[in-house]
């Protein structure tokens, strides 16, 4: 209401209530309170009368897959929030959950399936779902089985369920592409501990954390658990606060709320993790029986781990000296049950999975498996169906091979869910030449993707708040967990969910799935549930047990909890990280990192993302290079200037932002950016980091080895602004109010 | 009657800015998209400040989360030409949006830099506007706005209180921010319940000597309280490497 219509409204209710008052008292017959009105400034004028619904739904696998909250309000979600009831999160939430809802309206999804005028011109014309699916079947009828693939990212849990009875009665393959840093994780997990499921550090027991290079409070595995975990870490405990240190190439966000940080040289955390090993050893603060699973796991001895692997000669590769790894080695016995855990940079060297063996394995030489404080495993998904199967996620070489076979002809389809190739592989993998040669291509993404610009097909997913599901958060809370997916608003387009097109698609071709739709599936395992011991949901019987599932968003079990195997297979020799570039002519490593928000920029197109200061640089909406003060000065660079980054992959040019705690001889440039489509918020800002990094991989697992590349800067002379959030607002220093208090670690 | 206040317990606050979305999808802030950043006129009702102490290897970045300090004696007030910016009865510094005229003195006055004035009238694609909280008023060019404590969540559980004919109870409602805040760094709450988790906090905080506010000195009562980060290393930084 303007002010003009209030004061016509106010003058008429005046009038109204005089008139009216002489009829009689005001209020007769009605109770005094309801002319108790709000006062008006205090109350919007706008304000809308209406129900609140909230829903529990759980948030998508690759950002946690926990317990969500939704309030619904006549219809429409507005705010995404965590489930209170839910393990290890206890109603708390992160940026990627809240923007949960800009997926849901945004401009530019899908409006429904799409056929292409031509493939890669970009122009699609829309049909209806019934000749769509006609025609993806005929497709699949004359080019299925091996001769199709099906490319995801990490599906649901029980998408993984609808995908594996597609794969079985079709006999067309799954591929499942997710960030190689995970690739790596999981296998290493699988060779330590004799599981793919991720551990779960308990930080909340635990007084000590030695990190090496997981950017673990800021988008790895379980961002939401962690952080929940870590404010426990510090101030949950009176009297007790945990003690923190990082090992790393770079001061991320993560090694920022570090007590100690140790800047290392990339890819040295496995040689780092192994001198401390060597000092326990030598110092014999830890039973020696205890060192025999890790150097199985190694396949190293006693006699290597001492002579070879000495703080001294760690030392000459890492960039620390040995008196901080002995400080380390020490810290480690002092303050036990310490936990140590190792990812991000750490796994995509050429030697990532030797670095996350040797440090995983740390936790083996303190003897905290699934003790409180320690590393806790997680146990399988409590129903095999809801298993993602860990064999269908491939490595870069993988991808490679597989994308020469649908070059060569042998794959004529490739049908894409949720994941983009083109975007996220190195183009020397040639997915974009792979989809170009391939017969069919058909997408299921609800936006148009680089991978679906190539799409002759799209049949658009519906959002994440408008389907229903399973999902087991990897890592769960060290007992088995699931959270239940349920729309919380009627589709706003006119897209299926994946689920229900697999099953569609499948009676086309003759096959009858188990279950009628991606609902029926979902709430027909979701009852298999109730039948297993100590689950918190209760229900007399199937209906009333999906009733409370539902409204608790979740089941959960404590007495279904992970368990590990003594490590028995050998793994290929410890050694340090190789680097691609000639020193002379490359006298940097570029250190690509993920970003907070975006992630690898599968998330580059929700708005608040891309405006979320990146929590270092306070850099928005763009890519740039982060240089030493030290390098800066060298080549007369300063923030904004334009540089041309040269590796033996290729040149870009980028601004440049001194950061004052960056390593001199490492230059930063974070994932996300650099979308050629993929709508307004992420098209055509940046540069994807994976064109200018070299086809590296990891031998061990076949992974790409994204921080093993050397590069040079030169500059332009040119400038270009930098949007950041750093000076929006002046800074005052005031020396007589420490804002930081300083205490020593034992008070 | 309750007299709101926030702790910010910066020895968990971890940088993550999940207050910072829940805040703009709460509180309808518009997006700020890259021209408003090059503009300076980014609008974050609570913003992370990230600053650096020391020099590399010994290099420290901390953060620190700035809602409106809700001042008890707010220098933003006096100098409303029309009164549209008041303080309410629990102790909330509220902006009237509808009486403000956008002269910006309240602006100039605050300390803290956390008055947002509204150069343009906010703008998003219609289908995104279906996420806009209909219990907020989306303000139009030329008003001022700040964060207020998420005063619609407040009115809301006092009218429920009152429907159901009893008294708020201690920690019954709670900001965007707080709600979000993975790390439980930020805590919101009646100061003058003894019961509430801010009160809770702050006697324990206050015995640790970790409380402080920002620019204290200044007289003007902020009811955000700080709970100091603690470093344990500044005593014994390692030796350079580099």
């Amino acid at each position: 209401m303007r002010r003009r219509e209030f004061l016509k409204v106010a003058a008429t209710s005046a009038t109204g209530a005089v008139l009216f008052a002489g009829c009689g008292r005001i209020g007769d017959g009605v109770p005094e309170t309801e002319f108790k009105i709000a006062q008006p400034v205090h109350t919007p004028n706008d304000w809308v009368y209406g129900r609140d619904a909230w829903f529990a739904t759980a948030a998508p696998p690759d950002q946690g897959g926990y317990g969500l909250i939704v309030r619904v309000f006549e219809g429409r979600a507005k705010k995404v929030d965590g489930n209170p009831d839910f393990p290890g999160i206890a109603g708390k939430s992160d940026a990627r959950a809240q923007a949960l809802v800009q997926e849901l309206y945004h401009p530019d999804r899908i409006a429904g399936p799409q056929r292409a005028a031509s493939r890669g011109s970009g122009q699609f014309q829309q049909i209806s779902w019934d000749s769509a699916l006609q025609e993806v079947a005929q497709v699949l009828r004359e080019n299925g089985g091996d001769r199709a693939v099906l490319i995801t990212g990490r599906p649901s849990s029980s998408q993984a369920a609808i995908i594996n009875a597609f794969r079985q009665a079709t006999g067309i393959r799954h591929a499942i592409l997710e960030p190689d840093e995970f690739v790596v994780l999981r296998t290493a997990m699988q060779r330590l501990f004799g599981t793919s499921m991720l551990p779960y550090p308990d930080l909340g027991n635990a007084p000590f954390l030695l990190n090496f290079s997981a950017d673990f409070l800021h988008g790895w595995i379980a961002p939401v658990a962690l952080a929940r975990a870590y404010g426990e870490f510090r101030q949950g405990r009176p009297g007790k606060r945990g003690l923190y240190y990082h090992v790393g190439p770079r001061l991320s966000a993560t090694a920022a709320n570090a007590d100690r940080w140790f800047p290392i040289t990339p890819g040295t955390e496995g040689l780092v993790a192994l001198a401390i090993a060597n000092v326990l050893l030598t110092e014999g603060s830890i039973p020696a029986d205890t060192f025999r699973p890790y150097l199985t796991a190694l396949g190293i001895d006693e006699t290597r781990l001492t002579s070879e692997f000495t703080p001294e000669r760690a030392a000459e590769t890492s960039g620390l000296n040995a008196e901080q790894i002995r400080e380390i080695a020490h810290a480690l016995v002092e303050h036990q049950p310490a936990v140590v855990i190792a990812g991000t940079s750490a796994a995509a060297a050429t030697n990532g999975f030797f670095n996350l063996v040797a440090c995983f394995g740390l936790n083996l030489l303190l003897s905290n498996l699934n003790q409180p404080g320690g590393l806790l495993l997680n146990p399988d998904p409590p129903l095999a169906e809801l298993r993602v199967p860990q064999d269908a996620v491939l490595s870069e070489r993988q991808w490679a091979e597989l994308f020469e076979q649908v070059r060569a002809g042998s794959i004529s389809t490739v049908l894409v869910y949720r994941a983009n190739p083109v975007y996220s592989l190195p183009p020397a993998v040639g997915a974009t030449d792979a989809l170009r040669a391939a017969q069919h291509v058909v997408s299921f993404s609800p936006f148009f993707d680089e991978t679906t610009q190539l799409a002759d097909f799209v049949l658009p997913d519906l959002a994440w708040l408008e389907q229903w599901g399973l999902q087991v958060p990897d890592p769960g809370p060290g007992y088995a967990t699931v959270a239940i997916q349920q729309p919380v608003v009627q589709p706003f387009v006119d897209g299926r969910a994946f689920g229900d097109v697999l099953i569609q698609l499948a009676q086309q071709l003759g096959h009858a799935l188990p279950w009628g739709s991606q609902e029926e599936a979902t709430k027909a395992l979701a009852v298999q549930l109730r039948r297993l011991s100590g689950g918190s949901v209760p229900g007399a019987n199937d209906k009333e047990f999906l009733v409370h599932l539902q409204a608790q968003g979740g089941w959960w079990s404590e007495q279904l909890r992970g368990s590990a195997t003594t490590p028995a297979t050998r793994i290929t020799s410890p050694r340090g990280p190789e680097f691609i570039g000639d020193t002379s002519q490359y006298p940097s490593v570029l250190l690509p990192y993920p970003s907070h928000t975006l992630g690898y920029g599968e998330l580059a197109h929700l708005p608040w993302l891309q405006g979320l200061p990146e929590p270092i640089s306070t850099n928005v909406w763009q890519t740039w290079l982060e240089v030493a003060p030290r390098t800066a000065d060298e080549l007369g660079l300063t923030t904004e200037d334009v540089v041309r980054l040269t590796t033996p992959q290729g040149t870009v040019e980028l601004p440049v932002y001194v950061n004052p705690a960056a390593q001199p001889g490492v230059i930063a440039i974070p994932f996300g950016q650099g979308h050629t489509a993929y709508g307004r918020y992420a098209e055509g800002r940046g540069v994807n980091p994976l064109t200018v990094v070299a086809p590296q991989t990891d031998p061990d697992t076949g992974t790409l080895a994204w921080s093993a590349t050397r590069c040079r800067i030169e500059k332009t002379g040119r400038r270009m602004r930098l949007a950041r959030f750093e000076g929006n607002v002046p800074a005052f220093q005031l020396e007589e109010f420490p804002i930081v208090r300083v205490m020593a670690p034992s008070a | 009657m309750p007299r709101w206040g926030m702790v910010i317990d910066l020895d968990r606050c971890i940088g993550c800015e999940a207050c910072v979305v829940a805040c703009q999808a709460e509180n309808n802030v518009p997006i700020n998209t890259e021209d408003v950043y090059h503009q300076r006129r980014a609008i974050a009702w609570i913003r992370v400040e990230r600053y650096w102490e020391g020099e590399y290897p010994n290099i420290k970045a901390r953060y620190i989360p700035v809602p409106c300090m809700q001042c008890t004696n707010a220098p933003c007030e006096p100098v409303c030409p029309v009164y549209a910016t008041y303080h309410t009865t629990e102790g909330i510094n509220m902006q009237v949006y509808n009486r403000c005229i956008g002269t910006r003195y309240c602006a100039v006055n605050c300390h803290w830099h956390v008055r947002f004035f509204n150069f343009w009238e906010p703008k998003w694609p219609d289908s995104l506007k279906n996420q806009l909280n209909p219990d907020v008023t989306v303000r139009s060019r030329g008003v001022m706005e700040k964060c207020n404590f998420c005063v619609h969540r407040i009115v809301k559980a006092e009218q429920k209180a009152k429907v159901e004919k009893r008294a708020l109870r201690t920690d019954e409602v709670t900001t965007a921010c707080a709600q979000a805040c993975p790390t439980n760094a930020i805590v919101f709450g009646d100061l003058d319940d003894p019961n509430s988790a801010v009160s809770k906090l702050l006697a324990q905080a206050e015995q640790e000597g970790r409380v402080y506010r920002l620019l204290e000195d200044l007289g003007t009562d902020p009811k955000v309280y700080y709970l100091k980060k603690i470093d344990v290393a500044a005593a014994a930084e390692p030796a350079a490497t580099h």
